[in-house]
C-alpha cells in the first residue's frame, strides 16, 4: 500500500531556478527508500514539499492519504530529520527534545526513551552548543523518532558521522525497517545508502531519473568491466576514442560499453600491460552514473 | 493548541533570553532608581521628586520589542522554526500562539521590574525619610494610577507581540534589531520635530503617547502635540494588527528552506 504518492511535482524558485522538475513516484508501506543523487539533484526540496515546509509550484503530494498539515498530530505519524533543522544551541538536549514533544503532546517520558535510544542520555543536560556533529545528529535523530511514527523521513542523516556513527545508522535504520516503518532517506553517499535501502529514487537536475528496487535496476544495467593498469591513462584514451564510458581513479579504470573481451584486445593492440581484468555486476554507483551520463548526452 | 502554549513557555524558560530581558529591564529601571533615590539630596526628592527615580521603567517596553523580535528570529536563526511548523503545520496558530506568549510575558516581566522599582524607591525612601505622596496617600487618584500601570503594562505586552510579528517579517536578526532602534530612537524622532502631525501618529510614538498619557498631552501651544489616550490605544492597536496579520499571512506563504 502506498504511503507517499507525488504527482507531477515540480517546485520553482524564483525565475531561474527550477529545483524540481515533474516528479512523480510512490513509496509503499514497510520500505526503506532511497532518494539518490548529487548536491543540487532536488532530493531536499522534494523532502520538503512531502512535509508541507515548502510549497509546490505544481502538482501534488500525499502521505497516508492526506496533505502532512491536513494529518491529525502529525508529528505522531511522521518524524523527520531535515538538514536545516536544529535546535537553540543554549537549551539542554533534553529541554530541545521536550519542546517538541510538548508542542506535539507526547508523553514526557518518551523523551527519555529515545535518548537512550540514540545514546545520548549521558549528555542529556548538557547544553547543545557543547555537542559534536555527530551528537546534534543523534538528537535529530532523537527528535524524529519522538512521536514513535509510522514513517521517517531523513535528510543526508550520515552527515558529520564518523565511521563508527555511519555503522551506528545503517543498524538503526535496518531496526527501524525490522519494526515495520516506512524510511524514505536522502543521502548523495550512494555507498552508505546500497547497504541499507530496499529501493531507490534516482535524481538529477531536479528530475527523477529511475525509480525501483536495487536489485532490479542493478541488473537491467549494462555490466561494468573493471581494469587496474600501470598505463591507465593511455587505455583510457584509447578507450574514449572507441566511444565506451570510462571512470578512472589513478590506475583504475572502470569502463561501460565494451565487453571484457573487447578491453583485453584493445589494451594488447596497443601495448598495454594489465595487471586486472575482470566484469562485475553494475553497482548503485554504476547504475547512477550510468543514467545520468545518459541523461546529459541525451 | 495547549500543548502549543505550554511548548512555547518552555521554549522561554528553557534558555536564558527571557531572563536576559528581565535583568535587562532590571539594569535600566531598578538601578538607577536606587542610584537616584540613594544618592540625590533629600530636598530634591520630596514634593513628588522621587517619581523621576521610576522613570527608567519607560526604557521596558523598548526592550520588549527586542525581546518580541529575538523570539521570533532566534527560530529562524538556529532552525528550530522547522521543528514547531512540523510539530504543528497549521502556521496561523503558531504564530497566534506566539504574539499571545510572548505578548505575555513581556507584561509579566514589565510587572515584576516596576514592582522592584516601586518596592526600591519605598524602601530607601523610608531609610531616608523621604516622603512619598504619589505613593502613599490614598486619594481620588488611585484609579487613575492603577489605570496608568495597567496601560503601562498593557503597551509593554503589546509591544512585545509587535516586535514578534516584526522578527517573523523580517527574520534576520540583526538587521531587525538594529533596524527598529534606528527607527524609534532616531526616525520617529526627526519626523515627530520636521512633521509633527504626522509623527504623532507614527507606532513608537503611539506607544509612548499610551504610556505616558496626559502627560504628553499638553497641547499645541507647546510645540509638543501629541495624541488622547483612547487615540493612541487605537493607533497602536491599528499597527499591531496589521503587523500581526501581515506576518500570519506571510508565514503561511513563505517556503521553510
Amino acid at each position: 500500500m502506498p504511503v507517499i504518492e507525488a504527482e507531477h511535482l515540480s517546485k520553482r524558485f524564483g525565475k531561474k531556478v527550477l529545483a524540481v522538475d515533474d516528479v512523480s513516484f510512490t513509496i509503499e508501506e514497510g520500505t526503506i527508500t532511497g532518494v539518490l543523487g548529487p548536491n543540487g539533484a532536488g532530493k531536499t526540496t522534494t523532502l520538503r514539499m512531502i512535509l508541507d515546509l515548502v510549497r509546490p509550484t505544481a502538482g501534488h503530494v500525499s502521505i497516508l492519504g492526506s496533505r502532512y498539515r491536513d494529518l491529525h498530530a502529525p508529528a505522531t505519524r511522521v518524524g523527520a530529520l531535515l538538514d536545516s533543522a536544529g535546535f537553540h544551541p543554549g537549551r539542554t538536549g533534553r529541554n530541545a527534545l521536550r519542546v517538541i514533544a510538548t508542542g506535539a503532546r507526547i508523553p514526557p517520558e518518551r523523551v527519555g526513551e529515545v535518548l537512550d535510544m540514540v545514546e545520548l542520555t549521558d549528555a542529556a543536560r548538557r547544553r547543545v552548543k557543547g555537542y559534536s556533529t555527530g551528537m546534534k545528529q543523534r538528537l535529530a535523530l532523537a527528535a524524529a523518532l519522538l512521536g514513535d511514527p509510522e514513517i521517517l523521513i531523513l535528510d543526508e542523516p550520515a552527515n558529520g558521522l564518523d565511521p563508527e556513527g555511519m555503522r551506528w545508522l545503517r543498524a538503526f535504520l535496518r531496526a527501524q525497517a525490522s519494526e515495520g516503518r516506512t524510511v524514505l532517506v536522502a543521502s548523495h553517499v550512494l555507498v552508505e545508502v546500497e547497504q541499507t535501502v530496499d529501493d531507490v529514487l534516482i535524481m538529477g537536475r531536479g528530475k527523477l531519473l529511475a525509480q525501483g528496487p536495487i536489485a532490479r535496476l542493478t541488473a537491467g544495467a549494462a555490466p561494468v568491466v573493471r581494469v587496474r593498469s600501470p598505463h591507465a591513462e593511455k587505455l583510457e584514451q584509447l578507450l574514449l576514442q572507441k566511444g565506451a564510458a570510462v571512470n578512472r581513479v589513478e590506475t583504475a579504470l572502470a569502463i561501460r560499453g565494451p565487453s571484457s573481451a573487447e578491453v583485453g584486445e584493445l589494451a594488447n593492440a596497443g601495448g598495454i600491460v594489465l595487471h586486472e581484468l575482470l566484469t562485475e555486476q553494475a553497482s548503485l554507483e554504476d547504475l547512477f552514473l550510468q543514467i545520468a551520463g545518459t541523461r546529459r548526452e541525451s | 493548541m495547549t500543548g502549543l502554549i505550554r511548548a512555547e513557555f518552555l521554549k522561554l524558560s528553557s534558555t536564558r533570553t527571557a531572563f536576559g530581558l528581565f535583568i535587562a529591564a532590571l539594569a535600566v529601571s531598578v538601578l538607577p532608581a536606587i542610584l537616584v533615590m540613594s544618592l540625590v539630596p533629600r530636598a530634591a526628592l520630596s514634593d513628588g521628586g522621587a517619581a523621576i527615580a521610576a522613570s527608567g521603567l519607560t526604557i521596558v517596553p523598548l526592550l520588549a520589542v527586542v525581546f518580541g523580535i529575538l523570539g521570533m528570529t532566534n527560530e529562524y536563526r538556529h532552525g528550530t522554526i522547522t521543528y514547531t511548523y512540523l510539530t504543528t503545520p497549521r502556521r496561523g496558530i503558531v504564530m497566534i500562539v506566539k504574539l499571545v506568549c510572548y505578548g505575555v510575558a513581556g507584561t509579566l516581566v514589565m510587572a515584576a521590574t516596576a514592582l522592584l522599582v516601586v518596592l526600591a524607591i519605598a524602601l530607601i525612601a523610608a531609610v531616608r525619610d523621604i516622603p512619598l505622596p504619589w505613593l502613599t496617600t490614598a486619594n481620588a487618584s488611585d484609579l487613575e494610577t492603577i489605570r496608568n500601570a495597567a496601560m503601562f503594562l498593557l503597551t509593554t505586552g503589546m509591544m512585545t507581540a509587535f516586535g514578534v510579528s516584526l522578527g517573523a517579517l523580517l527574520r534576520a536578526q540583526v538587521p531587525t534589531i538594529a533596524g527598529v532602534m534606528v527607527w524609534a530612537l532616531a526616525i520617529e524622532g526627526i519626523v515627530a520635530i520636521i512633521k509633527p502631525r504626522i509623527g504623532m501618529y507614527l507606532p513608537f510614538a503611539a506607544f509612548q503617547q499610551l504610556t505616558m498619557g496626559d502627560a504628553l498631552n499638553v497641547g499645541e501651544a507647546s510645540g509638543l502635540l501629541a495624541l488622547t489616550r483612547p487615540e493612541a490605544f487605537l493607533v497602536a492597536i491599528a499597527y499591531i494588527a496589521v503587523f500581526s496579520v501581515a506576518a500570519v499571512f506571510i508565514s503561511m506563504r513563505r517556503d521553510v528552506t
